[in-house]
């Protein structure tokens, strides 16, 4: 209260809102260590940050954990049981299994990469269009979200997929044409609560333009959001990929995708079983550390929430 | 603004959406660049029968028109002709819908059951083992692909133990694939039931109901779970599409004749006009029973007002 007072005895210019704005800002950063000591005190949380990390690791350095190579067929050892040789078995080409699954984490990683920033970039872009102009912007956005919301992710995918042909870039598009709408909502709803805020008035009122309002005010406060939301839209773009080439519709054979590996894994299900249900382990695996990050953020982002 | 104000302006919107529906489902066919033709007889067709099919599905139309005819003729309710099977798609689809709606309803139902038990069951013993427990299992179903849990069941209760028909279309040969779609989702309502559960439970009608004297499992059925039901109906909504897309794929893996397999073999041979009718079919669902759903909740509770 005595703050104030002297606030209001002050003269008020510019310079001084300008200042009061900075120091809001880092009171911001002080909140990311905050958020950052809640995350890390969080059990599960921390097993998700070191199963993904295990993961990321086994992608990067795949050539230097495995002695074999992801593509060389052994026609001789096809189908043999795990043992000290090959860990996980050889599939019915011969290949190492764990060799391929070593490879498939880089083809996951890199598509659920790909996704999240290719529907994170529309989702996020039109979420701020339709939160922050609202009106007819935001009717079309919406519409268009309700829309594309009524299919089943995987059914319109497999339809887009289909149509433009398999790979591991067209399955980036068909996920992410129906993927960004889930951004667009989270955010368009956090812009709305943001846009009352009292620091975006006293942004307008020194005279700043829209432009800077929203680059300068409203995405860095929406960027917890999004944070939480890619942690949450991991798993999904990972499932989703994964189920694309389970189906035969998205990356394709030879390349070793997780998903690949289960369907031709099914085919040998009573003779080699170790195929399929590694392969999905390790699918299995990623998506539950990216779940355990993902509610980790989120409690620790918004404390008051339990789940 | 009033109910009956409420209510159409979401039918209204409900419409829009519908429209909006029909106009994706048939776009999709276009969605790249080339001739539609030629995308769906491949590129080894020959001119002849090019220009048959660009005749048949009126290619050569501009496409409003091409997308007024479509219509028209979904209208009178025919859906095509396969150029697979060079069958009418209805008769194509005939019991397929049936077969794919079984599956997602026992699927629900299991989901449903499973999840409200977990949820109360945590929600009463919250902090206990059991509450760990129903969010450990909860977080595992998610993160497994459909996919894959319904091939584990199959090999250890069809293969191994011999216990269910691997594939077929009786009651028994249901079991699994609806076990596998139950448990995926499950967790999507054990989680917000476990919720609700908790914050009525803190109600003071529920307070008053325990010093009245009511023996403890009626408290807990007839006052708080009606209660804590009703987000239920919400979730049941939002998750839809995603059920829905999941049996289509477990269906892959049972085998099972409904109109999952169908579609991922029409996709596979470029089969558009199957496509375009089964992505009608699920998303005009969809639309529906989202309708239905805001609904009931806002009869079930009248304090809750449609979204404009």
């Amino acid at each position: 209260m005595s703050e104030l007072n002297t606030n209001v005895n002050e003269e008020i210019n510019v310079e001084n809102i300008k200042k009061e704005l900075s120091q809001l800002k880092n009171k911001k950063t002080s909140q990311l260590s905050l958020v950052w000591r809640r995350f890390k005190s969080n059990k599960l949380a921390l097993t998700g940050f070191i199963i993904v990390s295990l993961v990321i690791f086994v992608a990067v350095f795949a050539p230097l954990l495995t002695p074999y190579e992801p593509f060389a067929t052994n026609p001789s050892i096809r189908l043999s049981a795990p043992s000290s040789a090959h860990w996980l078995g050889t599939d019915a080409m011969g290949r190492d299994v764990l060799t391929r699954l070593f490879y498939g984490a880089r083809i996951a990683l890199q598509i659920g990469v790909l996704i999240i920033l290719f529907e994170g970039f529309i989702g996020i872009l039109m979420g701020v269009l339709s939160g922050f102009f609202g009106g007819i912007i935001d009717s079309i956005v919406m519409r268009l979200v309700d829309i594309l919301r009524s299919f089943p992710v995987i059914i319109l995918a497999m339809a887009i997929a289909g149509i433009m042909g398999q790979g591991l870039y067209n399955v980036v598009i068909a996920l992410g044409i129906v993927g960004w709408t889930t951004y667009a909502r989270m955010v368009r709803s956090k812009i709305l609560s943001i846009k009352e805020a009292d620091y975006i008035e006293a942004g307008y009122s020194i005279g700043e333009s829209t432009f800077s309002i929203i680059t300068k005010y409203i995405i860095p406060n929406a960027i917890p959001t999004a944070i939480v939301m890619i942690s949450i839209m991991m798993p999904t773009a990972l499932i989703a990929s994964a189920t694309l080439s389970f189906l035969g519709l998205g990356v394709q054979p030879p390349t070793p995708s997780w998903g690949s590996m289960v369907a031709a894994g099914r085919d040998y299900l009573l003779q080699a079983p170790w195929i399929s249900t590694s392969a999905g382990f390790f699918i299995m695996f990623t998506v539950l550390g990216f779940n355990f990050i993902g509610d980790g953020l989120r409690d620790a982002l918004d404390p008051t929430t339990k789940h | 603004m009033t109910i009956k104000k409420q209510l159409l302006k979401r039918i209204l919107r409900t419409l829009i959406t519908a429209i909006g529906v029909t106009i994706i489902a048939f776009l999709i066919l276009h969605l790249t660049p080339g001739d539609p033709a030629r995308i769906m007889l491949g590129s080894y067709a020959s001119e002849e029968n090019l220009e048959a099919v660009r005749a048949k599905y009126n290619l050569d139309e501009p496409l409003h028109i091409q997308y007024i005819v479509w219509m028209e003729n979904l209208v009178k309710g025919d859906l095509g002709t396969s150029i697979r099977y060079n069958r009418s798609v209805n008769n194509l689809l005939g019991d397929r819908i049936a077969k794919t709606l079984l599956l997602t309803v026992t699927g629900l139902v299991f989901s449903i059951v499973f999840g409200v038990i977990f949820g109360i069951l945590a929600a009463l013993k919250r902090n206990s083992w059991l509450d760990y427990i129903s969010t450990v299992q909860a977080m595992f179903w998610i993160s497994m692909p459909s996919f894959w849990l319904g091939i584990i069941l199959l090999y250890i209760f069809g293969l191994k133990l011999n216990l269910v028909p691997i594939s077929g279309t009786g009651w028994t040969a249901l079991i699994l694939p609806a076990l596998t779609l139950g448990l995926r989702q499950e967790a999507w309502f054990a989680r917000p039931m476990r919720a609700e559960m908790l914050e009525v439970l803190n109600q003071e009608y529920i307070r008053a109901a325990k010093a009245k004297g009511l023996k403890y499992y009626i408290v807990v059925t007839k006052h708080a779970l009606r209660n804590a039901l009703i987000p239920i109906i919400t979730m049941l909504a939002l998750r839809l599409p995603w059920i829905i897309g999941g049996s289509i794929v477990i269906e892959v893996v049972f085998s099972w004749g409904g109109m999952g397999t169908l579609l991922v073999n029409s996709v596979l041979a470029r089969d558009y006009p199957v496509v375009q009718a089964i992505l009608l079919i699920i998303s005009i669902a969809v639309v529906v029973a989202n309708l239905l759903a805001d609904m009931v909740y806002s009869w079930v509770d009248p304090r809750i007002r449609m979204e404009g």
